[in-house]
């Protein structure tokens, strides 16, 4: 589904020539429409919904657990507050015991606590019964119930057979016997206040482990969302930047998919790549304004150079009307003879005009640079002729051929030899050379040079801007430079400038040579 | 005064002088046609003629300076200039330089017989204009 750039920008006919009009271009825009649309929708907004979602969810699961141990701890002090209640009441007991034995008070005291000790641990006990275990219940009631028992033994005895409380030995034996069960029971109630501290602590230590351990996941969490949805916006204006910046640069290409997605980024593609088409078709017009402006230009001297072929029959056929009889044969012949010479040179001078002329569809061909370069000088020659300037054409043996739109190339070449002209001073030169480009392989330079006034060093940077000129008002649109630097810009080169003030310039066209010039569709 | 007039013809295309030398010699004149400026100036040099006409378009020396040296060498010619560029500032510099007239391509043989036959009056001769067309 997402496909690369630059299967949409090769070249589809791999023909001789293979023409890419207007309506072309066209195709290729509703074709990257149709491939930007054809993905599956993934809005940002979406994107933002759905981290906001986890985050929320995540904090969600984190107040669950937190109020789950919340929970946890507050029944851990209930249980504690119980145990600290039946240690109390045990303890009380057991004072009135140690009483008993000392002065022999009555029992009434220390049974009602271990009563009381005993409701508190049964009314509290089935709550209880997760933290407390079956067993250990279990094993509490009977220590209870033991020590309960022999306290009710010895009320029984107080009350029915009271001299036996005066038998030493028996006495004793059950003191020690009610002792130890005291005893017991004490510890047991101890225990677990000790055991449920300990407990408590470390719920306590893990609800503050969870507190932290929920911090970091939620800002690791927060950190992988921002780094996203960072990265997915940052990516895309990124890649923005640069179509705007090959767009400024002239490479008309459209916006094809990059991502298995779209989401409103590709609103803005589709708006860019109908800029794009609009773009182009301006610059289509821009071109073909400079070319109609190039023509009127060569018109001017074309007229005058065709005076000479007209010059030359008008007085051959006036002097044949005049001599006619005089003359013999063989000089009527010559004379006519050169009446059609004069008509054949009349026609190549239009001629060559007219094929400049001629408005033909953008075509991609193996051009041979020297024939290019004859042509264009041609075409310039009663212009540069007429400014008393010579021109030279010096084109290295052997190189290479290139690809392109002779036309859309014949226009660049004629623009700068114009220009040339126009800097020059009558009786000097103008020469083009054409040879390898020494700073990279596989690229020819065009070097079109003259020695006039040169371009001032502070417009210098400004020359290929649209509507810059330094020509008087009403003798340079200042489109030239600017439609040729699109033109070459199209076909994969550059236009180069080294200008010194008072001794001349050079332009150097630099052009691949055996590439296809990779946006060449979009003129 | 000789019946001849003496006529240095300059134009860089043959044509020009191979079918003005015959058209001029008709009404009395006698032409020396050059194509080659430098060889020209070299013969005005050597040669006072009564009329030079000149092109003014040529690759070594343009017809201006032809015109300048022209003045230069033999105030009394008179000088034609004869050209296909024909611009309102280039006829006002020649007839500024001193040319007696000037004449844009293309005419007719009789166009330039004409200005000669003028340049004769003013010269104080007189030329046989109805020889040109005895022919006819």
């Amino acid at each position: 589904m997402a496909r690369d750039a630059t299967s949409l920008s090769e070249p589809r006919d791999g023909q001789n020539g293979n023409i890419q009009n207007i309506y072309d271009r066209m195709e290729i825009i509703g074709e990257a429409r149709r491939a930007l649309l054809a993905r599956k929708r993934f809005n940002v907004k979406t994107q933002i919904f759905i981290a906001n979602a986890i985050v929320f969810a995540l904090a969600l699961g984190v107040a669950a657990v937190l109020i789950a141990s919340i929970y946890r701890i507050q029944r851990r002090i209930e249980f504690l507050e119980f145990a600290n209640e039946l240690t109390i009441e045990i303890q009380q007991a057991r004072r009135y015991e140690k009483n008993f034995f000392l002065y022999r008070t009555n029992l009434d005291d220390a049974l009602e606590n271990i009563h009381a000790a005993q409701e508190v641990f049964i009314t509290n006990a089935e709550s209880f019964a997760s933290l407390l275990g079956y067993s250990q219940q279990q094993t509490v009631l009977r220590q209870l119930e033991g020590y309960t028992d022999r306290l009710e033994e010895l009320q029984e005895i107080q009350r029915k057979s009271p001299s036996k409380l005066f038998d030493a030995v028996f006495m004793g034996n059950i003191e020690s016997q009610l002792r130890e069960k005291g005893k017991d029971i004490i510890t047991m109630a101890q225990g677990l206040m000790g055991k449920e501290k300990v407990e408590l602590t470390r719920t306590l230590q893990r609800s503050i482990a969870i507190h932290m351990l929920s911090l970091v996941v939620l800002l690791v969490v927060l950190i992988i969302n921002a780094y996203l949805l960072g990265t997915r916006i940052a990516t895309v204006l990124t890649r923005f930047s640069s179509y705007a910046q090959r767009i400024a640069a002239g490479d008309f290409t459209p916006i094809t998919p990059r991502r298995h997605y779209r989401d409103e980024f590709t609103e803005l593609a589709l708006a860019i790549n109908e800029m794009i088409k609009e773009l182009a078709n301006r610059e289509a017009a821009l071109i073909q304004t400079h070319k109609m402006r190039a023509i009127g230009t060569l018109t001017a001297g074309v007229a005058h150079e065709l005076n000479n072929p007209m010059n030359n029959i008008m007085l051959t056929a006036h002097m044949l009307m005049e001599e006619n009889a005089a003359l013999s044969e063989e000089e009527r012949m010559s004379m006519l003879k050169d009446v059609a010479d004069e008509t054949t040179r009349a026609k190549h001078i239009i001629g060559n005009l007219l094929d400049f002329a001629r408005e033909s569809a953008a075509t991609i061909q193996t051009l041979e640079l020297e024939k290019l370069l004859r042509d264009t000088i041609r075409l310039a020659e009663n212009q540069v002729r007429m400014s008393g300037i010579k021109i030279e054409l010096q084109v290295t043996q052997s190189l290479p051929a290139i690809h392109g739109d002779g036309q859309k190339l014949q226009q660049v070449f004629l623009n700068l030899i114009l220009n040339a002209v126009d800097a020059s001073t009558k009786g000097s030169k103008i020469q083009v050379i054409a040879l390898p480009y020494e700073k990279a392989p596989d690229h020819v330079a065009i070097k079109v040079v003259d020695y006039g006034h040169g371009i001032p060093r502070h417009v210098i940077s400004s020359i290929f801007d649209p509507f810059f000129t330094t020509k008087a008002k009403g003798h340079g649109t200042g489109l030239g430079l600017s439609v040729s630097q699109g033109i070459i810009a199209k076909h994969g080169g550059k236009i180069l400038v080294n200008s010194e003030e008072g001794s001349g310039s050079i332009f150097t066209v630099v052009l691949p040579v055996t590439t296809f010039p990779k946006t060449i569709h979009t003129f | 005064m000789s019946a001849s007039l003496e006529i240095l013809l300059l134009d860089d295309e043959p044509i020009v002088g191979k079918r003005l030398k015959p058209a001029l010699a008709k009404i009395g004149c006698e032409v020396e046609v050059f194509q080659d400026p430098i060889a020209a100036v070299a013969r005005i040099k050597q040669k006072s003629f009564d009329i030079v006409v000149t092109d003014i378009r040529m690759d070594e020396m343009d017809g201006m300076q032809v015109l300048e040296i022209v003045r230069e060498q033999s105030p009394r010619t008179k000088v034609i200039m004869i050209t296909g560029y024909a611009m309102i500032a280039l006829a006002r510099e020649a007839m500024e330089k001193g040319a007696f007239d000037f004449i844009a391509k293309p005419f007719k043989p009789d166009d330039l017989r004409k200005v000669i036959a003028k340049a004769a009056e003013a010269l104080g001769s007189k030329v046989d204009f109805s020889a040109a067309n005895d022919n006819n």
